[in-house]
């Protein structure tokens, strides 16, 4: 397994509000979940690991590389995928937008096109592949901004709310192609606990602290009776 | 997507769209510095009729291109009549509207594709002034995709505000307009940068 | 589980006062080989410091110029929200339809600033140029460079600079009278002393005739130039984000 995630006293101020507040913690395990209410800091910390936004102070690393002097290493290690389906597409076509992902690498035209056709299969697009991105349903949508992460071979694949804009069908067609058995890493962002209990562990922000990291089902219940009110 | 394109397979269509471009560039510019007389008012006629039916768009496409720019004929000749005699008045206004014209048919005929690819060519000599093509093309690449998108989120504020009994005003709509986008914006450029757009 | 005593952070701590402009400084001193190439690049790392942008962590030093993805993705927004504002639907006040695109000039200027609203202004300007029907009234294609009206649409890209030049002259905190200043004197000034020569040598017509002819859309504009105003001072309570600013962290 590859190198963990290692937070050392870490702040994230945005613009008034301080949006984490010296986290430290150090993360092992393949399937981590993050859960907290909204505004708790748990969106934060997954743009934080992404490389999205720099600790304000304290330090940071992700499988052995820092995201902020190392953003390059970071980029290639990392994917991720955001809630709103489109606002994560760049491209005209299913195709292009695939393939948009790997503009960086400088591969040989048929080895890219390769790993279009491999990742648009696995994803179940390949029929849409010259479809225009945004003529997709929301569910479709968000299997392309799947595709356009994972086709870029992340060590570390960071998804915050993948889930929030869909319907339960999408969702749990999401969901599986997330959690299934690979050897990436994942960090989950999600307000779906019955998601959070698929997880190896799980980690519970309030309030831009971190309040609990341990078994999913404990944590997941120590969340819902925070919510009691 | 919307585009002036008008399918066809003429030669002219498969002509490569940086010589096409540079083609009726020329043409134009030798319309507009023809002389304001009557003479030189028929010829740039007969030149558009003649572009027309050589590239094989057709007369029919050509009046169709007439009728759209039927106002900006009316209100020259309207403001060229009210200062200027009767014939270069009339001359004036063939000129422009013969160069509006065949300029229309490097877009009909010419995809959008090509023309983006045909644009990051003709910069590519540019580089070594700071340019870069290929993020150039990058940015009009998601400007194009984004039309749409934001369509679709103006006629969601018109919905919402309607829903609510907000009167339709210019101020009323665009600021959420603006707020939406922005946001949209924010989260576009940091899809880019997960993406490995530095 | 977070109380150790901080070995890592202790120069970041020390100098927070400052930001991430000097984070990211502290950190590359600290020891990594990329240093070098780092430090060129601290001024335009504090510039886009904010909020939403990752690039502090820049890898090599850039030029001031180089537009970053935050960049390239509001220079995209804002020309597609000039499209919208071209909108055949048509957004009417009163009975009298009016294109919402020179609103659009001042906007971008105020909002994006100078070299990305002129920027964003000349992405429009492509998109329309290759054919896009985005122009108010459904116009597209190099047609209307070449019409009488060509020298508005290339005032825009100075128009939009320069209220952005003016709106911004003193950083992040905009004023009413300077942002109103910045409205009229780029997006109509500039647009009109733009547009009417360009007007005057493709129609063949004297100055002073094509300027009297181009008055009528003068009292449009200076509605169009209140609304700008009004809603730029609005959206900076509404969405501060949106003025992210170029100097300072």
């Amino acid at each position: 397994m590859t190198a963990p995630i290692i937070l050392n006293n870490v702040s994230v101020r945005l613009g008034e509000s301080l949006a984490l507040d010296d986290v430290s913690l150090r993360l092992d395990q393949q399937r981590i979940a993050v859960i907290g209410s909204n505004g708790s800091g748990k969106s934060t910390f997954a743009r934080l690991l992404g490389g999205l936004v720099p600790p304000t102070t304290g330090s940071l690393s992700v499988h052995g590389v820092d995201p902020v002097t190392q953003s390059k290493e970071l980029r290639r290690l990392v994917g991720v995928v955001f809630s709103n389906p489109d606002a994560q597409i760049i491209m005209p076509t299913v195709a292009e937008d695939a393939a948009f992902s790997l503009r960086g690498e400088k591969l040989p035209k048929a080895e890219s096109a390769e790993r279009v056709r491999i990742a648009l299969e696995e994803f179940g697009l390949t029929d849409l592949a010259d479809r225009a991105a945004h003529d997709l349903s929301g569910g479709q949508k968000q299997l392309l901004a799947l595709c356009g992460a994972v086709i870029r071979r992340p060590q570390l694949m960071i998804a915050d709310e993948p889930t929030a804009y869909l319907d339960a069908r999408n969702s749990r067609l999401i969901a599986n192609h997330l959690l299934a058995p690979n050897d990436r890493r994942l960090v989950l962002v999600t307000h779906d606990l019955t998601l959070a209990e698929r997880c190896d562990v799980a980690v519970l922000f309030e309030n831009g602290r971190l309040t609990g990291v341990g078994d999913p089902a404990e944590i997941a219940a120590r969340y819902e009776a925070s919510l009691q009110c | 997507m919307l585009t002036l394109y008008r399918p066809g397979t003429s030669w002219f269509y498969r002509a490569p769209a940086g010589p096409k471009a540079f083609a009726l560039l020329l043409v134009v510019l030798g319309v507009s510095l023809l002389p304001s007389t009557y003479s030189c008012a028929a010829l740039a006629g007969g030149v558009t009729v003649l572009a027309y039916l050589v590239s094989g768009v057709g007369l029919v496409e050509l009046g169709r291109q007439v009728v759209g720019v039927r106002w900006i004929i009316v209100i020259t000749l309207a403001f060229q009549v009210l200062f200027v005699p009767m014939e270069p008045a009339i001359a004036n206004t063939a000129r422009v509207t013969a160069a509006i014209v065949i300029a229309a048919l490097l877009v009909l005929t010419t995809r959008v594709a090509d023309l983006l690819d045909a644009l990051e060519r003709g910069l590519r000599p540019f580089i070594r002034f700071g340019l870069d093509p290929a993020r150039i093309a990058l940015v009009l690449a998601v400007a194009i995709t984004t039309v749409p998108v934001l369509t679709r989120l103006a006629v969601g504020v018109r919905e919402a505000q309607r829903a609510r009994g907000v009167r339709a005003g210019l101020v009323s709509f665009v600021i959420p307009f603006l707020v939406v986008s922005l946001k949209h914006a924010d989260e576009l450029g940091d899809a880019l940068t997960a993406r490995g757009v530095n | 589980m977070s109380d150790h005593t901080t070995t890592p952070a202790k120069q970041t701590g020390a100098t927070s006062a400052s930001g991430a402009a000097a984070t990211s400084a502290g950190t590359g001193a600290a020891g990594t080989a990329a240093a070098a190439g780092n430090a060129t690049s601290a001024a335009s790392a504090g510039s886009a410091s904010s909020t939403t942008s990752p690039a502090s962590a820049r890898p090599t030093g850039q030029s001031r110029l180089r537009i970053d993805a935050t960049d390239i993705a509001r220079i995209a927004v804002f020309a597609a929200i000039m499209a919208v504002l071209g909108l055949p639907a048509g957004i009417a006040v009163g009975s009298v339809p009016i294109t919402a695109q020179t609103l659009g000039v001042m906007l971008a200027g105020a909002i994006l600033g100078a070299w990305r609203g002129a920027l964003s202004m000349v992405v429009f300007l492509v998109l329309v140029a290759i054919g896009l029907p985005l122009l108010a009234g459904g116009h597209g294609g190099i047609g209307v460079f070449v019409g009488p009206s060509a020298g508005y649409l290339f005032g825009w890209i100075i128009g939009a600079f320069v209220v952005g030049a003016i709106v911004h002259a003193a950083g992040r905190k905009l004023t009413w009278l300077r942002t109103s200043i910045g409205v009229v004197i780029g997006g109509i000034v500039v647009v009109y002393a733009v547009g009417i020569p360009v007007q005057a040598a493709v129609t063949r017509l004297p100055l002073g005739q094509t300027a009297v002819q181009s008055l009528i859309f003068i009292p449009g504009d200076l509605i169009k130039a209140v609304i700008a105003v009004a809603i730029t001072m609005t959206l900076v309570r509404a969405y501060p984000r949106a003025f992210r600013s170029r100097s300072r962290a």
